[in-house]
């Protein structure tokens, strides 16, 4: 077994920002406490621990966000779901995670390897871990927090890794640290010194239980993480803001950890929801459809982008929240032996769906469509407007010109001769086309067309499609021009 | 870039003009043309059939009237592959046709544009450069005098009924001074026979009305 443990520093303010850029210094304090602050707050001499009014005289500018342990905690399992790529063991701590990989090292190409991607992964979702390596769950956590980066691999060195980390690793409860502190014990090894009855006599056999798990003298069971069937991740902005630019940035990282979930379980999503919150009005709702199931960041942002370019705020944005449900689950693809090659027909469909919804998202669902063929003589019905992918072809009739006009467009008749900038020559026809008197009735609808349709020239030589109306009083249409 | 063979346009004489021996494959080519019913589509028959032949859209950026289907069936084009899109203004006309290009989703891309500044232009070249598939772009001929960066610029007008005159305005090589004159419907490579001939012959000059009592 190897446990590879990761803690947050900070948590509850990486938690509510996941350490987005900006100016101000920023806290986060439990009533009257700074809990977690930044490193423009640190800078400026603001530290953990400190009371709240000294902060703010400290620093004036300082932003004051209220601990959310909801935040916490949905934030720590967002987090555990990016890493369950890397292995199906992740079990959630405090402020931080225990993923047993010992099954994954040689996959991903080592510890150093897969190390490096677990941070990347929590990186893009906006997560900064430190980490650790021990063969037990409770050793690695500690190691985590008190020496950052080591990796102890065989359970006889953990008693010597462990003797100088400070007490205040142990997750023992703030009596037990008051009891360690006043008996004058400083680090893990003194402790572990002790004759194990005289921890036991002072009621403080936990310390010595916790220990025992730490050396693995004790079994330590933990319960393995589930990612959930629903997504639904909220991300604060420390200042609200309008920008395009800082909402996408902020948008990715919510994008980045439900593709890193999503990609754990081998499944897409077919369309996702962005809530934009301000803090006066009801929230602005984007819909992001992906056209196929898919679990690409990129595609997201892409989509998302388009829609914010089209969008106007009511007001600066306070929070983002990103809920996605119905996974769907998306078949292996493998890849090419010989690295990139031409992309596959399915790729091909993918970008050929992106497309599609790229251009709607940005000018609407209507301005991007496809024709499709139908079984009627009236030329304006022979085809008809289509969503894109649901067109048929036509069947080809060589006497039909390039473009159509619609609604025909009625010439001028001048000495009982079509007029269009000058008089029209014939070239060929009449070719006579009726039918549709089945739905002439209906106001609405075309109705029987009885028409005879020439082919003619106008005054700059181009060559026109016009019909005359059989009926009174034998108007003259133009209809299509042969390009 | 410029070696690389392009897609016959169905007449030899305008072949042996353009670089590549037909319409080129990531490059930027502008039809300049005013008055839509001349044969400038018909010139680009044979490549949207042969585009049409592979997977991906054949995208349409704002044509100027509906694309007649049958038409395009009888040439050979097929239709469902086709992906009209209409946008109003110069700057989502260029941003679409630059999505189209960068999609690596389409097999040709033919736009309209009205009014566009040498800045888009530029990134549709580089967009196409890099999407290695034909762009055509149909301008109003008013734009002949302003620079592109496109590689082959071709002015069309209609020299006498039936037939179009191509004066090479822009391409790699020598210029070419005389203008081409061409027949679109009656040489329109893989045109069937039935369509009607607009050759000076067979017009009438009776008046249309006439014909019919």
């Amino acid at each position: 077994m190897l446990w590879l443990a990761l803690v947050f520093p900070d948590w509850p303010l990486q938690a509510l920002f996941r350490n987005q850029a900006h100016a101000h210094p920023l806290a986060v304090a439990s009533g009257q406490q700074v809990l977690a602050v930044d490193a423009a707050a640190l800078a400026q001499g603001v530290r953990s621990g400190q009371g709240l009014a000294d902060a703010l005289a400290i620093a004036p500018a300082l932003l004051v966000r209220p601990r959310s342990r909801a935040a916490e905690h949905s934030a720590l399992r967002e987090a555990a779901g990016c890493t369950l790529r890397y292995t199906p063991r992740v079990a959630l701590e405090a402020d931080g995670l225990l993923l047993e990989i010992a099954g994954s090292t040689r996959l991903f190409g080592g510890l150093d390897s897969l190390q490096q991607r677990v941070h990347d992964d929590l990186a893009g979702a906006g997560f900064k871990a430190h980490g650790a390596c021990a063969p037990t769950p409770r050793a690695a956590y500690w190691l985590a927090r008190g020496t950052p980066g080591r990796c102890i691999d065989g359970i006889d060195n953990l008693p010597a890794a462990l003797a100088p980390l400070p007490v205040s690793v142990m997750e023992a409860g703030t009596r037990l640290h008051d009891l360690l502190a006043d008996s004058g014990l400083r680090t893990l090894g003194s402790v572990m010194q002790l004759p194990r009855d005289a921890l036991a006599r002072r009621d403080a056999s936990t310390v010595r239980q916790l220990i025992d798990q730490a050396l693995g003298r004790l079994p330590d069971p933990r319960t393995c993480f589930e990612a959930p069937r629903r997504m639904d991740s909220r991300l604060e902005l420390p200042v609200p803001r309008h920008d395009t630019d800082v909402l996408l940035f902020a948008a990715n990282r919510l994008f980045n950890a439900c593709c890193s979930q999503l990609s754990a379980v081998h499944a897409g999503i077919e369309s996702c929801r962005l809530e934009l919150e301000h803090e006066h009005h009801p929230p602005t709702s984007l819909t992001l459809m992906l056209g196929t199931p898919s679990c690409d960041a990129r595609r997201m942002v892409l989509l998302a982008r388009e829609h914010l370019a089209r969008l106007t705020l009511p007001e600066a944005v306070s929070a983002l929240r990103f809920q996605a449900d119905d996974w769907i689950h998306l078949a292996g693809r493998s890849d090419d032996l010989f690295g990139r090659q031409a992309p596959s027909p399915a790729q091909r469909l993918e970008a050929c769906a992106l497309l599609v919804e790229r251009l709607s998202a940005r000018l609407g669902r209507d301005k991007i469509h496809a024709l499709s063929a139908c079984a009627d003589h009236r030329p304006e019905r022979a085809q008809q407007v289509v969503e894109p992918g649901q067109g048929r072809c036509a069947t080809a009739h060589a006497r039909r010109p390039l473009w159509l006009l619609s609604p025909p467009q009625e010439l001028q008749v001048i000495n009982g001769q079509p007029w269009r900038n000058g008089p029209l020559q014939r070239i060929s026809g009449p070719e006579r086309i009726e039918s549709g008197w089945w739905d002439s009735d209906d106001t609405a609808s075309l109705g029987d067309a009885l028409r005879d349709y020439f082919v003619a020239q106008g005054m700059a030589c181009e060559r026109l499609w016009i019909y005359r109306e059989h009926a009174q009083p034998h108007r003259w249409y133009l209809h299509g021009l042969f390009a | 870039m410029a070696s690389q063979p392009g897609t016959p346009t169905g007449h030899p004489l305008l072949d042996a003009a353009l670089p590549g021996g037909g319409w080129a494959a990531g490059e930027m080519t502008e039809l300049l043309t005013d008055c839509a019913g001349q044969g400038e589509m018909s010139l680009l028959l044979p490549l949207l059939q042969h585009a049409s032949r592979n997977d991906g859209w054949l995208v349409w950026v704002a044509p100027p009237h509906i694309p007649g289907i049958s038409a395009l069936s009888a040439a050979g084009v097929h239709t469902s592959r086709l992906l009209l899109v209409r946008a109003d203004t110069a700057g989502e006309r260029a941003w679409s046709l630059r999505q189209a290009l960068h999609s690596g989703a389409c097999t040709a891309v033919v736009g309209w544009l009205e009014k566009i500044d040498m800045a888009a232009l530029r990134r549709l070249q580089l967009a196409v450069r890099e999407a290695a598939i034909p762009l055509i772009l149909f301008r109003p001929t008013r734009d002949a005098r302003l620079a592109s960066p496109a590689a082959v610029r071709l002015m069309l007008s209609a020299s006498a009924p039936g037939v179009l005159r191509v004066d090479v305005l822009k391409r790699r090589g020598p210029p070419v001074s005389q203008p081409i004159h061409l027949q679109p419907t009656r040489s329109g490579a893989r045109l069937p026979s039935g369509l009607p001939r607009a050759t000076p012959s067979h017009v009438t000059t009776s008046p249309a009305a006439a014909l019919i009592a």
